[in-house]
This record gives structure tokens, sequence and C-alpha cells, in this order.
């Protein structure tokens, strides 16, 4: 009799004090997978090390929480997303951008990720750019914390101006016709072999990249016009097109390379040391940070808006960078999971990001800490940022941009004319744009 | 006459060698390419007249022989720089461990429930085995990319993804193997088999005892095309695996191309890493793969 | 009635049945499922929690939109060159082999077949580098004749041939050795016969040894076509379907439209008839190489 009651009084108690750590403490436990890309080098090469801190240092002040971080390369993060989310085993979060398309806007009307607003008070929010919400906010509610803003510029080395006794343009502005001078003038046989080898200009034309698109913008057209009907068949967008096709056809100012290129050779071509044969090239932001504080690739360089076309004012792209939180079953996961991402989007992380990964920040109080403040470059792509436009809000962008891209490609081949590939491009897209 | 049609008979031997040489070149060319860059050094791999061999290569021995032991043991510390950035900055060891998981379980299940299969295919007589082998055997002519999708649903509601068994499965369900060991056990006489079920053996103990052993070449080539067959696997592996740490050596040798900054050095040391055990295995057990593929054939 | 003789008959073969049981298992799991799936698959539209009937919608899309047809035509051209390029050269390099002593044939089988061994990555790394504009080893060598060297997988006039001379410079492995394996069947009365008619070497290779491997050229040429109707890895590795839509192929089509698109429907549609334009090949071939199997 006694021992048996004993028994039963050891597994009540046993219970209460299991539900009351669960329930009452409070406290969630378990493991949160995250995914996460390559960010700037640290001294061993890893590109990882400030997200890892943060694991750590979260981990360290929730126990009982484990982070898994899968490192995911920048270029196969929207096709590993995709799998993973029609496989239903989505992470729990993710670095994501929702205007590239990364993950689809359908996917938000699906119900795969969570809405960010019950968790952000209004005075946190109060925080961040408009501009960065606007990034992230779809039908009403807010899917992402804002991390960080990138913008498109160029990227002018200035060895090179020298070298050729060019002027670089004055407070890095310039019109489309100045523009076209100075590569001309830029484009030379640096060897003397009777070849030309070192060029004005370079960029490539990849689907997901956006690098060209202000250019292509400089007339007047953009993707959408305001009522959102396709304008990248009209007249201003062919003869921006034309403009940058005649740089390589008819002026000969870049490597026969241009548009057709990868990203990585493009870089190599203007930053590598034992290259830089191009003076001007178009660069995420990313690349100022590079060209800044990597002690490969710096070098003597200065930023310079895209030159002006018929629209009569610079134009640039910019992009909002910063995490996403998939759907949760797990209440408690739910709130560990915020807590962490407000945990990495805090003034000091943007801070830093701004400071080593060439971004802007998300948050006022960030900006205000004035992290250019020795590096005039990125003070001056930062205020580019006044004049951008973002990709737009499409749920089909991802087929669209690679269709038009394929057509765009075609272009820099040489084997179709601007109008024939715009006017392409629009049949190829039209299934997308219904 | 006679000595006309001899001397065209050598110069068509000398035109036929000269051809066979020109094309192994042709053949081997990519492949040594790929092992020359693993040790080039950085300076060779980004030169525009790249060497075809590596300085290491030429210059190592002479070095020793002149005395200059400290030069050489640089130069080849050197040109292994690509291989150590390879191992100490990728997942490369995982994913070659991987590789030989997948490898390794697959061909070994493999060979057990084909053998069991074509045992009683060939041998055996009961209802339903020609349409049973039939129902199999048409699915050959089916092209696997035709089952990628459904494959990848039925791998993802068994919780699958990022896992090795989500790739060793559906590789197990591949029927060549029934196919050629059927071929091959058909040509073994039933007479041996008849005599071992008279000194009483189980039906299990005539499989594992009696046929098996008969069966050791067939079974063998098999071992050798599957092993070949699954370590090369590409796309279903790529669908499947996402997790650096899971990945399969071909899977992970594409995402060393996707990287921003291009290293061609540690690009083709990757392919020589993933290359040399195959090139191995099969310069070792070449009489194998021909076999194997000549039982495999339609006729027979 | 019929049912108990059934289950004797089980009974009786049960041993049978077991050892067939586990494979035929796994088979119908993994092959056998997916196969009829595949076929619903195309006409539903997959959305992440549920998913829809859409009739023939997937497939009236694969026509009204060129990419199926721009990748279809991207693969025939592929197949139509490929196929009979590898099946020629396997067959002159075989019967070049044939001749000769037993230490170089078994050199020559393996310099030829090695390729083939080593899987299409490495060695579509292995192309992707030597056709690199900079560094390469194709443009170093025009250069050093004087000529100028070209962007060969950038530019869409040149991306898909250079695919294509990638392939057919890749040895036709299993080919040599299976066209060496059936000479060595072939009686050698017959060679003794033309001999004494005063055939040439060249009339004897013609008259009697190309014809008595048809039954082995069929076979390549059914297993080349279906081959190369599904090239992939190569693509993947070397151009992704690019520049434009010059090296999309149907595989990597369907690749693309399921795994990045996520229409799994669509790609579903393309790959059944994929499957459909592989089967009228292999039956035309069948057709037309009818061959006298007699002599088997």
């Amino acid at each position: 009799m006694k021992p048996r009651f004993l028994l039963v009084t050891t597994i009540c108690v046993a219970l209460l004090l299991a539900l009351s750590t669960t329930v009452l403490g409070g406290a969630w436990k378990g493991t949160i997978t995250i995914w996460d890309c390559p960010r700037w080098r640290d001294a061993n090469d890893n590109q990882y090390h400030w997200m890892e801190r943060k694991i750590a240092e979260f981990e360290s002040s929730h126990p009982g929480v484990k982070i898994e971080m899968i490192k995911v390369p920048w270029a196969e993060l929207a096709e590993k997303l995709n799998i993973a989310i029609a496989a239903r085993d989505w992470p729990d979060m993710a670095p994501i951008d929702i205007s590239g398309g990364t993950v689809k806007l359908d996917h938000i009307d699906q119900g795969v990720l969570e809405p960010i607003d019950p968790f952000f008070p209004k005075d946190e929010l109060a925080d961040f750019f408009p501009a960065a919400l606007e990034g992230y906010t779809y039908k009403g509610k807010i899917w992402g914390v804002p991390q960080a803003m990138t913008v498109h510029a160029l990227l002018l080395n200035l060895d090179i101006f020298k070298e050729r006794g060019v002027e670089p343009p004055e407070n890095g502005r310039w019109t489309w016709d100045e523009f076209v001078e100075k590569m001309k003038k830029l484009t030379f046989d640096r060897d003397g072999d009777g070849k030309i080898d070192v060029y004005g200009f370079s960029t490539y034309v990849l689907k997901g990249y956006h690098e060209i698109f202000p250019m292509l913008f400089m007339d007047g057209a953009t993707w959408f016009d305001e009522a959102r009907n396709w304008n990248l068949n009209t007249p201003e967008a062919v003869s921006a097109l034309k403009k940058i096709a005649a740089l390589k056809f008819e002026h000969k100012v870049t490597p026969q390379t241009m548009g057709t290129a990868d990203v990585g050779g493009t870089f190599q071509a203007f930053a590598n040391p034992e290259q830089r044969t191009v003076a001007v090239e178009p660069w995420a932001s990313w690349a100022i940070a590079t060209c800044l504080t990597s002690p490969k690739y710096k070098m003597n360089f200065m930023v310079a808006e895209y030159p002006i076309g018929k629209r009569g004012k610079p134009i640039t792209i910019s992009g909002t960078g910063g995490f996403v939180v998939f759907k949760q079953k797990d209440k408690g996961k739910l709130e560990t999971l915020m807590e962490f991402v407000k945990s990495i989007t805090t003034t000091a992380d943007q801070l830093e990001f701004a400071k080593n990964y060439g971004t802007f920040p998300a948050r006022k109080s960030a900006q205000e800490a004035d992290p250019f403040a020795d590096t005039p470059q990125m003070a001056f792509a930062a205020k580019m940022m006044e004049y951008t436009i973002s990709v737009p809000r499409h749920k089909e962008f991802m087929q669209i941009d690679d269709r038009l891209q394929a057509e765009l490609q075609l272009v820099f081949n040489g084997e179709k004319t601007p109008e024939q590939a715009l006017e392409d491009a629009h049949r190829a897209i039209k299934r997308y744009l219904k | 006459m006679q000595r006309s049609s001899k001397f065209l008979l050598k110069v068509g031997a000398g035109i036929g060698y000269f051809i066979l040489v020109v094309a192994a070149v042709v053949s081997l060319l990519p492949l040594h390419w790929v092992f020359a860059t693993a040790l080039q050094l950085h300076d060779e791999v980004i030169s525009h007249v790249p060497p075809l061999v590596p300085r290491v290569a030429l210059e190592y021995i002479p070095k020793v022989l002149s005395g200059d032991g400290e030069g050489a043991s640089q130069l080849l510390y050197d040109s292994l720089e690509n291989l150590r950035i390879l191992f100490t900055r990728t997942d490369m060891v995982r994913w070659f461990l991987n590789s030989l998981i997948v490898s390794t379980s697959a061909t070994v299940t493999i060979l057990f429930l084909d053998s069991l299969a074509a045992y009683a295919f060939a041998k055996k007589q009961f209802p339903g085995r020609d349409l049973l082998f039939w129902i199999m055997i048409s699915t050959m002519m089916i092209p696997g990319h035709v089952t990628l999708v459904p494959m990848f649903r039925i791998i993802a509601v068994l919780g699958l993804r990022d896992n090795l068994l989500g790739v060793i499965l559906p590789d197990i369900a591949m029927v060549f193997g029934v196919f050629l060991l059927r071929q091959f056990m058909r040509t073994i006489p039933t007479e041996l088999l008849d005599a071992a079920k008279i000194d009483g053996a189980s039906e299990f103990g005539i499989y594992s005892r009696v046929m098996l052993p008969l069966a050791k070449p067939g079974i063998a080539t098999l071992g050798i095309l599957t092993f070949n067959a699954t370590w090369n696997s590409f796309l279903w592996p790529l669908i499947v695996l996402n997790k650096s740490q899971v990945m399969t050596l071909q899977v992970g040798l594409k995402t060393l191309l996707d990287r921003n900054l291009v290293d061609y050095g540690m690009q083709m040391s990757g392919a020589a890493v993933a290359a040399f055990p195959v090139i191995i295995v099969f310069l070792f057990f070449q009489g194998y793969f021909v076999k194997g593929l000549t039982l495999g054939s339609l006729k027979g | 009635m019929g049912l108990q003789k059934i289950l004797q008959d089980i009974a009786r073969h049960k041993w049978d049945y077991l050892f067939v049981l586990p494979k035929f298992a796994v088979f119908v799991a993994f092959i056998g499922v997916p196969v009829a799936w595949s076929v619903f698959i195309s006409f539903q539209e997959f959305g992440v929690f549920q998913t829809r009937w859409v009739g023939l919608d997937n497939f009236r899309v694969a026509f009204e939109d060129d990419l199926f047809l721009i990748a279809l035509k991207n693969t025939v051209w592929y197949a139509l060159i490929v196929m009979p390029a590898n099946v020629l050269i396997a067959l002159v390099l075989a019967s070049l082999i044939f001749p000769l002593s037993r230490k170089a044939q078994t050199f020559f089988r393996a310099a030829f077949y090695l390729p083939t061994v080593t899987s299409a990555v490495v060695i579509a790394m292995a192309w992707k580098y030597i056709y690199q504009p900079d560094v390469g080893l194709l443009n170093a060598f025009l250069r050093m004749l004087g000529a100028s060297g070209r962007n060969w997988l950038g530019q869409s006039s040149t991306a898909m041939w250079s695919v294509i001379m990638m392939s057919i410079l890749t040895p036709p492995g299993v080919g040599i050795i299976m066209y060496l394996a059936a000479m060595g069947s072939i009686p050698n009365e017959i060679y003794e016969a033309a001999t004494v008619d005063g055939a040439s070497g060249f009339q004897k290779w013609w008259r009697i040894t190309v014809p008595l491997l048809k039954p082995t050229t069929l076979y390549l040429v059914v297993l080349g076509t279906i081959g190369s109707f599904q090239v992939f890895s190569q693509i993947m590795i070397m151009t992704r379907g690019g520049p434009g839509h010059a090296t999309k192929v149907l595989v990597y089509l369907i690749y693309e439209t399921a795994f990045r698109d996520m229409e799994f429907g669509l790609a579903g549609a393309y790959s059944l008839m994929l499957f459909a334009i592989i089967m009228v090949f292999a039956f035309i071939q069948f057709k037309y190489l009818n061959v006298n199997l007699e002599y088997y």
C-alpha cells in the first residue's frame, strides 16, 4: 500500500514540476533553424561570423534554446527556399527581401510567413525609416524586420581616370553624353601592342541582378507605369536600351564580354589588382564596402550617379534587406524567434552592417550615429537614396525578371535589336501580367 | 600487287594509330587539365597562357637534385595551396564522406535486393513471374526526370529532405540491376541448383550458398557500375539536399561555382578530389566495367 | 474457388514471392507510384497547402508560351548532332582499336572510357574552365595561333555549339566497348571467306563488319537518343540555359519550372510530353533500323 502511494505522489510532483517549468516558467526550449547568407569576411575569411556571434549571444542568454544556422549562398537562396516551401519544410527564419521575389507574394497570401506587427509596438517601429518598412509591407501588414537598405551606384577607378587625364564627374553627376565622352577617353591600349586592353565601362545582364536597370530607366521608363501597365516596351525604354547597346557596338567602350560575363568575372576585371581593366562599373553598394575595406580589393575609387538621360534627373534602384519569420505552430517558439530577430536587428547591428557590409541602416537611430563619417563613398551613395525606385511588388516578378533579362542578354550578344528584344520580352511575360 | 597492298596496310595502320592517339589526347585533356590546375600556383591559374604542366611537376625533382631542398618543399607547399583552401574553407571532407555513405549503402542494398529478385526471376517458376518482371523492366525506358516532381513530394512527405536516405531510397528502386543479374544468372546451369536442393538445402541456402558464389562476376560488375552511377549522380541530390553538411560531392562541387569571387584553382581542386576515387576504381576494375556494359545490352 | 487457388499458389511459391517482394516494394514506392502520380500532377495546379485541378490548362500554357518550343528545338538539335556523332565516333574508334594487340586495346579502351566514369559535373566544370574567355585553355590556344578568342559560353551564337562540341569530344566510352565486344563475336570464317573472294580491308569492314554490328548500332542509337534528350548536368554547370534561352534544353526547363518557379503542374506536363517525344523517336528508330536479328 505505502510504496504505491509514494510512487503516485512522486509522479504527481514530477508532473507538476514539469508543467510549471514549461507553462508557468514560460521560457520556450527547443531548436530554431535559420538560414543566412555570406556577409563581410573576417580575418579567417569566414563570411558567417556575424550571425555565428549573434547566435552564441542569444543561446547564452536563453538557456535551452539552440539555434542551427544553414549557410546558403545568395545565388541559391531563392531556388532553395522555394523548394523548401514546396516541401512544407521551411526554416524558421531567413534573410529574405519580399520585394525581390525571393519569396513569392503568393506564398504570403497562402500563409507561409508570420506578420511581425503583433511583436513590434508602434514606438519600436517608429525608429525604422518608412521606406524600409514599406519594403516589407504587403496588404497592410509587415512581413519582416528590415535590417539594411542597399542602392546601386557607379564605381569609378580613379587611377585609370588619372592615367588618361580624364576629369571625374563633378559631384558625381553627369549627363549621358558627358558619360559617353569620358568612356571613350578611358578606353585605350595600355601595353602598346595595338590592341585595346582597358575599357571605359562594363557590366553584366543576369536574372536577379539589376545593375544595368537604372540606365534602362534613364529616359523615363521603369518596369510599370502608375496604372501598373508594363512600361518597358515604350519608346523611352527602347531609346535607353539603344544608347546602352551603343556603348558596346557603336562606341566600343566596353569589353567584348559586356552583358555576357558573370558577376565574379566582372568584379575581378574592375577590382582585382591583377586586372583593373575597366574604369567604371555599376554595383550594388556591397562592392563599395569591399573596395574600401577588403585587403585584396582595396582601391582608389569614387562613387557616382548613373548618367542622366531624357528623364532629366538621376535615378537608381534600391532594395531593402532584412529577415522574415516563417509560419509557426508553437506560440512559445514564435515569441522566442521574434526575440531573436529583434536581437539581430538592433541599432548596433545595423551600424556594424553599414560600416562593414556597404548597406544603409534601416533604423533612424543607426543613421544618426553617422556611420559614414570617414567614408565619403558610402556617404555619397547614401544621398542617392533620395531618387531611387525599388523592384516592383508583383506576384510573378521572378519569372518576369527572368524572361526580360533573357531578352536583354540577346541585345548585348548582338543578336536582337533593342526594339525586337523589348517587344519579345513583353510577349513572353504577358502570361504573368494577367 | 601483294607488296603494294601490304604497304597500304601499313600506311593504313599508321594513320589509324595516329587517329587513336589524337583521340586519346583529346579524351584525356580535360581531366588532365583538372588535375594540372589543381596543382598550379596562383599566378599560373590566372595567367593568360596557361601552362599545360604545372610548375611543381617540372621543377620539383630538378630542385631536389640540385640540392635546393628548401625551395623544392616550398614549391610543393605552394602548389598544394588550392587543396588546402578547399579542405579548410569548404565542407569538402563532409561531402566526400556523404558521397561515400550514399554510394556504399546504395550499392550494398541494391546488390542484395536485386540478386534476390533476379534469382527468382531467372531460376524459379511461379505465377505472375513474367508479368512482374516486365512491369519492372518496362519502366527502364521512362526517363528519370518524369518522376522528379512526384518523387520530390514523396520524399518531402516522408521528411527525408536534407537526409541522405532521401537520396539513397530512389537509387535503390532502380531496376537495371535486376535485369543485368537475371541475364547473368540465366547462364548458370540449373542442375547445380537442383543438386543443392536434393542435398536438402533451404531455399535461402540455395540462394546464398550456391547462387551467390556462382553469380559473383555478375554481382561484382553490378556493384561497380552502381557505385559509379550513384557517386556521379547530380540532379536528384541537387533537389533533395540543401544543407552543406549533408551534400554529396557533386552537389557540393556546384556550390563552388556559385561564389561571387571565382577561384578556378579551388574549383578544379574540388573536381579533382571528386574524380580521383572513380578513376582509381576504374583502373583497378576495368574488366568489370566492360563486362557490365556488354551484359546489360539488349541481346542475350 | 479462384481465390483459394491463388492463395494456394502463393503458399506453394512463398519463397519465390519473398525473394521478389523487397525489390518490388521499393520499386512500387519510388518508381511505380511516382510514374502514376506524374500523370495526375500535370492536370493540377500546385499550392503550398492545397492543389487544384485545372484540366488541360498546363498543356495549353506549354504550347502558348514559346519556352517549351525553344527548349524542344534546342534539345532536338543537340540530340540530332550529338547522338549520330557519338555513334559514328564509337564505330570508327572501335574499328581502329580492334586489330591492335591486347595491351594496346586495354590502353585505348581505358583512355576512352575514363571520361565516361568521371561525373558529368566534373567534365562540365573542366570544359567551362577551358571555354573561359580570359584564362581558358581554348582562347589561349587561339591567341597562340594569332586568332582572337571568344566568350564561347557567353555568346548565344556559340553557347549551344560549345556544349555540343564538348559532348562530341568526350568520347563515347560505352559505345566503343560495346562495339569491341560485338566485333569479337563475329565469326572469323566470314572474313576468311571474303578474303578468298579478294575483298579489300575496307570492303570487308563496310560489307561485313558494319552490317553485322547493326544490333549494337541500334542499341546505341536508341540509348544515345534517350540520353541526349535528357542532357542536364552540363547545362546546369556551364550555362544555366543562357544566354537568352540559347541553351535551354527540356530537362533544364523542367527543373527550372518545377524547382524555381514551383509550377509543378506545368513541369509535369513538360515531362509527359518529353517522354512521349522520346518514345516516338525510339519507335521510329526501331522501325527504320529494322534489324535482322537472326545472326545472334
